[in-house]
């Protein structure tokens, strides 16, 4: 087949004009398909996360605004069979609705920061962060989005913080994140919350069973001053993103809508090529190429132009996540659009197979042309 | 006998009504020989050519080639028998107008088991045999009609086939090259030994070919067997 090359990218080039847009359309669609699977892949992540970590939140609130509970809690949750740990944690963010630009903070205690998150910190240092209590770590998408480096002062209302670093974290969600102090978030704001935190989250034992300690945590604090909801991590995100998860279900079908135009695209295409070239593969039949030569030589046209269309689009996909660090929040939770192998194996397989589907019938009348009446054709 | 027709018969249907250009044809054809099919349009001599070059199928009857009944052959097998046994040179030459000259005579060498070396060799003798191995990188629309007639047959011998044919190859082609091209012929046929079988409607160029044909009603009259030569063209002129 590698013979025909010559003959192949030729006959392409001729018509360039139609080519290029045929190509442009294949990438624009497999551009598109490449964010509508991140967002996708990036909401699977998030929900699928080890169920040895609970989220411990007040009950019946939904906002992390409204959550506000006891933090000396952590202390009689420590004392359960199967907890290893307890992080308190407060949370501001700019915007409890869903958005683009959600900047969430994170109070944690410092010194605990290292033990439950594995961070690694690309610019800034540990200790900056750690003695220094209006420093903050910034995920390094939040970094590239609002353009931070060490040492800069960032505000978001009424919260101010020094850049202590930059981390990046295997949970590319996390990188939506800033972590500050704990104690420096309960205060900011001329509030006073020292003492009240939104949510605890339980690091647990990986042999216990998380339901039955999410229970007992739950059965504790029932009929006190403050109850509580306790989930597992993945679960509790997935709450979070309730309203999203609903419509980025129905971007499958946005997905499904750019592979089935493609489709036709290249299929309209591949059918104008052939209808042009009816005498010219009527002489090659004549020469000597079978019915399956020229429907194979039809076939190579429409996957070429297919994948190398695809693999641009997926390219520029891949470029564009990679540096912007886009993130879809609602509720102090952070879904990251991100590139992965798999979804750049996963589009260069459909780019192949569209060119497959969308050269079948076009080769095939191609094949099957009638020698004698197609040399004669006009 | 290099081809052997036995009774064959073609039909159409046109219009409501059947046409039967070719009614129980017998032919031999022996290795070596020019042979031009004379006839009016609408008479079938294309219509037998196609049944010969196997681009075609006979109602009845039978074609045996060089030993191999084609007849019966499944269309993947004719076509593979065509690229080994068979050089066709089109009226109007069809070259392949994305390809250069050099790429449209190599087109039928990438259908048999040849090398990239041996490939370049034999596209390199066809064009000399055509003389126009310095215009091998052009395209078709550089060339003029002539030369786009000689890469055609170029095309058509380069596989050194059993049987070339050629359909009305001066159909489009003014009287000087014409001559040209006939000469060329002749001289395949003389020097390479080039079994050729030419259907024209132009009484001067079947002159060239050392035996005569007519097609008349669907059978075959033979017109005659003397040897042509360049000078018999000419005096026909």
């Amino acid at each position: 087949m590698f013979k025909f090359l010559p003959y192949i990218l030729k006959t392409l080039w001729r018509h360039r004009a139609r080519t290029l847009l045929t190509f442009s359309g294949a990438a624009v669609s497999l551009f598109v398909f490449c964010f509508v699977v991140s967002l996708q892949e990036g909401l699977d992540r998030l929900t699928s996360q080890s169920d040895s970590t609970l989220v411990v939140f007040q009950a019946n609130k939904f906002c992390p605004a409204t959550s506000h509970l006891q933090q000396d809690y952590d202390r009689i949750i420590s004392r359960l069979p199967g907890v290893l740990d307890v992080v308190p944690i407060q949370v501001f963010t700019n915007n409890c609705r869903a958005s683009l630009d959600v900047v969430v903070f994170y109070g944690v205690p410092p010194k605990k920061l290292r033990s439950v998150r594995d961070f690694e910190l690309l610019a800034g240092s540990w200790s900056e962060f750690e003695n220094n209590q209006d420093a903050g770590v910034v995920g390094q998408a939040v970094a590239q989005r609002r353009q931070l480096k060490t040492g800069d002062r960032f505000s978001i209302g009424e919260v101010t913080i020094t850049v202590a670093g930059i981390f990046a974290s295997e949970n590319q969600a996390e990188e939506n994140y800033i972590y500050t102090h704990l104690e420096f978030l309960q205060r900011t704001r001329g509030l006073d919350l020292v003492g009240t935190v939104t949510q605890h989250e339980v690091v647990l034992d990986p042999a216990v069973d998380p339901a039955r300690v999410a229970d007992q945590i739950d059965e504790r604090f029932r009929g006190g001053p403050i109850q509580t909801d306790t989930r597992t991590k993945g679960t509790f995100q997935a709450a979070s993103l309730a309203d999203l998860v609903d419509l980025i279900g129905l971007t499958h079908y946005l997905g499904d809508a750019c592979l089935g135009l493609m489709t036709v695209l290249i299929l309209t295409t591949n059918f104008m090529s052939v209808q042009d070239r009816i005498r010219e593969h009527a002489v090659l039949q004549t020469i000597g190429f079978s019915g399956a030569r020229v429907f194979s030589l039809i076939m190579a046209e429409s996957v070429l132009v297919s994948f190398a269309g695809g693999a641009t689009g997926i390219v520029a996909a891949l470029g564009v996540l990679a540096n912007s660090g886009i993130a879809v929040s609602a509720e102090a939770v952070s879904l990251a659009l991100t590139p992965s192998v798999t979804l750049t194996l996963t589009g260069l397989e459909l780019s192949v197979a569209v060119g497959v589907l969308a050269g079948i019938l076009p080769a095939l009348a191609a094949a099957r042309t009638e020698i004698v009446p197609a040399l004669r054709a006009a | 006998m290099l081809i052997e027709i036995r009774n064959l018969t073609k039909q159409f249907r046109k219009g409501g009504e059947t046409i039967t250009p070719l009614k129980d044809v017998t032919l031999d054809i022996d290795r070596g020989e020019f042979v031009s099919l004379m006839g009016p349009s609408g008479t079938g001599k294309s219509t037998l050519l196609n049944q010969i070059a196997g681009i075609d199928r006979p109602d009845s009857g039978s074609i045996t080639v060089a030993g191999t009944e084609i007849t019966h052959l499944s269309r993947s097998r004719l076509a593979r028998w065509r690229a080994e046994h068979v050089g066709y040179i089109f009226q109007t030459h069809n070259l392949i107008p994305v390809l250069t000259a050099y790429e449209n005579v190599e087109l039928p060498l990438l259908l048999l088991p040849f090398d990239r070396a041996e490939r370049r060799r034999r596209v390199q003798v066809a064009l000399d045999a055509v003389d126009l191995a310095n215009r091998a990188s052009h395209y078709p629309r550089q060339l003029s009609g002539g030369q786009e007639q000689r890469i055609g047959i170029a095309r058509a011998i380069v596989a050194d086939p059993t049987v070339v044919v050629a359909d009305e190859p001066t159909g489009d082609l003014d009287a000087a090259t014409s001559e040209q091209i006939l000469n060329l012929l002749q001289r395949l046929n003389r020097e390479l030994g080039t079994t050729l079988l030419m259907v024209t409607h132009d009484t001067d160029a079947a002159e060239i070919a050392g035996r005569q044909l007519q097609l008349d009603h669907g059978r075959i009259v033979e017109v005659d067997r003397a040897s042509a030569t360049v000078d018999n063209l000419a005096q026909a002129k």
